[in-house]
């Protein structure tokens, strides 16, 4: 049947949004019971022919599995099932399915503490700041305290920067998952996979040691797949990420000094700022949000995905509007306030560049502001097709809609 | 592939025929073939869909949206190569296919197929007429001598393949002419015969020798089964003489209406009346049959039975009517139970536009003669319940006859050549042989093949080109250890 849903054109109308297609859809709520119901009998039929009253008593009977046909497949040459279907020689009491709950340890998280600590913040709205060491071991540390913020105050979170957390160590996975707004982690040490995954509005700064003496833009700070699928909020990384870096981020703002393979890939909002150099494959699949690279070599576009995005240099704008010094323009309530739409790129660019010096410290960045003139000409834009088509249609409705006020 | 919105914006195109009053008048063929430009947006309305049910719909697994698409973008001669290279003959299935293809085309879902059938008819006959279609003999030959027994469509298919793996090919046919049913079955004006010409003279450009008027194996051909063979020759001697023998001599035993009155005058098989029609059409001596002035009544509602219904037309019959056994169909299939498989649906064929009357659930007790010819036949309703078929009490009725003509299916081979080589049936009395894994298309006899419509029993031309082809790849395997033709 069909395999098109990316294409607008489901004859039968199910994935399409065109009118005319989907008035053909001719789906019944009860189609759906009826082909459930019909699964469930062959399942029953299946199982009375085996003997069996239970999904209980099916569970880890890999013997009764009909497996010649597949392992008998040529694509199956030369491949040992027999530990897959290993039957343990156990006698019959000994259960073969879940029957205890596993203790994950939750009771332990450092949110636990977070959020006692956190408490006046959280009850009173008053400002907190709490300083504690952090181990590899403490997984997603602040979702359960974002979770807290957001029983209390929704999306909407706390003011900018209310709950201040300081930590000193190597954070575990997930550092700061869907971190609500008014959380500032500000992480001294390094970062693990996952950082800011699903970020929904906080803030997150990762900086190297007081005593660390290497080169940022050349030492790995956080892990691999940082800010996946982020939608609100601001990191700040003072050294490289790993690979796939803002993946399917769809609103945040980060500045970091160096990425590996497959960087914004999937993004389809939020601006990212590239103080070092990017692996291969950068912008694959992005259709929106912006990405600011820092392009020393001329070599980026090599790098780049060049499928659904155009590169563009960097126009400069705060020298013609003269001495109207950016930064400060950046923020509205202490938080990144960007739009693509009325603000410009060098403004954007600098404001958050500012930034990464205040929050991380960046000795990168302060090099590239200290000769801004010499360093503006290096970066590239990279800027989605469709994301351009986007923003130009939103003009002209602003535009029309000025004209018809 | 075509266009992806191209379903949206165009709509379905089916070749036109002439006016009926003007057709009546010749045997030749009267569909109007799609323009390069129809064709093209026609090929436009595949939708690419991703699973094309139609090349499984299709017994030959046609490429189907592949041609379509490399017709869209008017690149006719590779569409061609793609065609042929699932389908030797598509001249013949692009005029009389069903086309199953386009019941499984996911567009038949809820709206109308692509024409997936024109838009082959198109690519074959312009491939013709620009000199596409040439002979390709094989460059290596293997020395081995393969007979054919039949030389419908599964016998040439398997003909043209093994010829064209370098094997010395005879194909044996009993009749004055090659082609089987499509030669002396389907009449000229759905098929005309020269095209058949022309493919012969391309299997002989590749090395195939042809022998009409050759019975093989035993002479007891059963009346009523047409026979011009001249000549016999023995099971025995051709597998003396060849490395491998395929039998595809098709399912040439009619059924039969034994009721009161059959052996009466003007009462007949199908073939017996459309055999010398096609003879006298190609211009041998005039058919004895004659439906001029005639009340027809043919019995059976399938494919034949059109056939039938067209030819008396054209003789020029006072009245023809086509009884079927079974109920009416409805007119429209319920698509939702059926797609992608064949529907169940009342087919009106361009004959039954040209003038007939049909009956459905009508069953035949007898023919009513005088001075040995039928005059009337008596026939009564049927009623179907719980899938039981009853008689109506009391529907009795009587219809004027001069013509009655039997198209109620064939039933088996004539079994004489299959005794002949001492070939297993199977239940049906058709040569037992299996059409997948190792020995495929073997039969009990050692270097006997089967394939086509003696092996699977009566269907369409499109599945004796199957059996055919794959019949080939498996006789090239058994001669040669290994096959590169297509499975």
């Amino acid at each position: 049947m069909m395999r098109k849903c990316h294409l607008n054109t489901c004859p039968v109308g199910v994935a399409t949004q065109d009118p005319v297609l989907r008035a053909r859809f001719s789906g019944q709520p009860e189609h759906v019971v009826n082909y459930f119901f019909f699964v469930a009998e062959e399942v029953r039929e299946l199982m009375a022919q085996l003997g069996v009253r239970t999904f209980d008593e099916l569970i880890g009977r890999a013997d009764l599995l009909d497996m010649k046909k597949g392992i008998a497949h040529w694509k199956a040459q030369g491949l040992d099932y027999s530990r897959i279907f290993y039957l343990p020689n156990v006698p019959a009491e000994v259960p073969r399915l879940h029957r205890e709950t596993q203790d994950h340890g939750l009771d332990k998280a450092l949110d636990r503490q977070l959020v006692v600590l956190a408490k006046p913040a959280l009850e009173k709205g008053e400002k907190v700041n709490i300083d504690l060491p952090v181990r590899n071991i403490n997984r997603t540390v602040g979702a359960m305290l974002s979770g807290e913020v957001a029983k209390r105050y929704g999306h909407a979170g706390l003011p900018n920067d209310t709950i201040h957390i300081r930590l000193n160590g190597t954070a575990g996975q997930s550092f700061g998952a869907f971190l609500a707004r008014g959380v500032t982690l500000e992480l001294v040490g390094e970062g693990n996979d996952y950082v800011g995954k699903g970020l929904s509005g906080g803030r997150i700064i990762v900086r190297p040691k007081a005593e660390f003496r290497g080169d940022t833009p050349q030492n790995i700070i956080v892990g691999n797949t940082v800010l996946y699928g982020a939608t609100e909020g601001e990191v700040y990384f003072a050294g490289v990420a790993g690979e796939r870096f803002a993946v399917r981020n769809s609103g945040a703002t980060a500045v970091v000094e160096g990425v590996g393979d497959h960087g914004c890939e999937y993004m389809t909002g939020g601006t990212v700022v590239v103080l070092g150099e990017t692996g291969r494959n950068f912008a694959a699949g992005m259709s929106g949000g912006v990405a600011y690279v820092l392009d020393e070599d001329g070599t980026f576009e090599q790098r780049c995905n060049m499928a659904q995005v155009a590169l563009e240099p960097l126009p400069e704008e705060i020298a013609a509007r003269k001495g109207s010094e950016s930064g400060d323009e950046l923020e509205s309530h202490g938080r990144v306030d960007i739009d693509h739409l009325t603000m410009g790129d060098e403004l954007i660019l600098k404001g958050l560049i500012e930034r990464h010096v205040r929050f991380a410290s960046s000795v990168r960045a302060r090099e590239i502001l200290n000769n801004w003139g010499l360093w503006r000409k290096k970066f590239v834009k990279v800027f989605p097709h469709e994301y351009r088509r986007a923003l130009t249609e939103m003009a002209q409705q602003r535009e029309a809609e000025k004209e018809a006020a | 592939m075509g266009k992806p919105t191209g379903f949206m914006e165009y709509q379905r195109l089916s070749e036109a025929y002439e006016p009926v009053d003007k057709r009546l008048k010749t045997y030749k063929e009267f569909v109007v073939r799609l323009t390069d430009e129809q064709a093209s947006v026609q090929g436009a309305r595949c939708m690419d869909c991703g699973i094309p049910f139609c090349n499984n719909g299709c017994p030959v697994n046609n490429i189907i949206p592949d041609w379509n698409d490399l017709v869209y973008r008017g690149h006719w001669r590779e569409a061609i190569e793609v065609l042929h290279s699932t389908n030797n003959f598509p001249e013949f299935t692009g005029r009389i296919c069903p086309a199953p293809c386009e019941a499984a085309c996911t567009l038949n879902i809820n709206t109308d197929a692509v024409g997936i059938k024109s838009i082959e008819h198109a690519i074959i006959d312009k491939a013709w007429e620009e000199g596409w279609v040439v002979p390709q003999p094989a460059e290596v030959k293997t020395g081995k001598k393969v007979a054919v027994v039949g030389s419908g469509p599964a016998g040439l298919a398997a003909a043209q393949q093994l010829a064209r793996a370098g094997h010395d090919v005879t194909v044996f046919e009993k009749n004055d002419r090659i082609g089987g049913l499509l030669r002396y079955g389907i009449p000229d004006f759905k098929m005309e015969k020269s095209l058949i010409d022309r493919r012969v003279e391309q299997l002989q450009a590749e090395g195939v020798v042809f022998r009409t008027g050759v019975l093989v194996g035993a002479q007891n051909v059963p009346a009523g089964i047409v026979n011009d063979a001249k000549q016999v020759v023995s099971a025995e001697q051709l597998k003396q003489d060849f490395d491998a023998v395929v039998l595809a001599g098709g399912s040439e035993i009619p059924r039969d209406l034994p009721v009161p009155g059959r052996e009466l005058g003007g009462v007949h098989y199908a073939l017996e009346f459309l055999i010398p029609q096609n003879k006298q059409v190609a211009g041998d001596k005039p058919n004895p049959i004659s439906a001029k002035g005639k009340h027809v009544v043919v019995i059976g509602g399938g494919d034949t039975g059109s056939d039938c219904v067209g030819t008396s037309n054209r003789h020029g019959a006072a009245s023809v009517t086509q009884f079927e056994l079974m109920p009416m169909p409805p007119e429209q299939e319920n698509k939702a139970l059926t797609w992608p498989y064949w529907p169940t649906k009342l087919r009106t064929s361009s004959s039954h536009e040209e003038g007939c009357e049909r009956d459905f659930a009508v069953a035949t007790k007898e023919f009513i003669g005088k001075n040995g010819k039928v005059k009337a036949l008596k026939a009564c309703r049927l009623e179907f319940k719980d899938g039981k078929m009853s008689e109506v009490p009391g529907s009795e009725f009587e219809i004027k006859a001069d013509l009655v003509l039997f198209a109620m299916g064939f039933t088996q081979p004539v079994g004489g050549v299959l005794e002949a080589f001492g070939v297993d049936k199977d239940a049906r009395g058709n040569a037992k042989a299996s059409t997948d894994g190792a020995g495929s298309y073997t039969t009990n006899v050692p270097k006997v093949f089967a394939a086509g419509d003696m092996r699977r029993g009566q269907s369409l031309v499109v599945w004796a080109i199957r059996e055919g082809r794959q019949c080939a790849r498996a006789v090239d395997e058994f001669l040669m250890g290994e096959s590169l033709l297509p499975r």
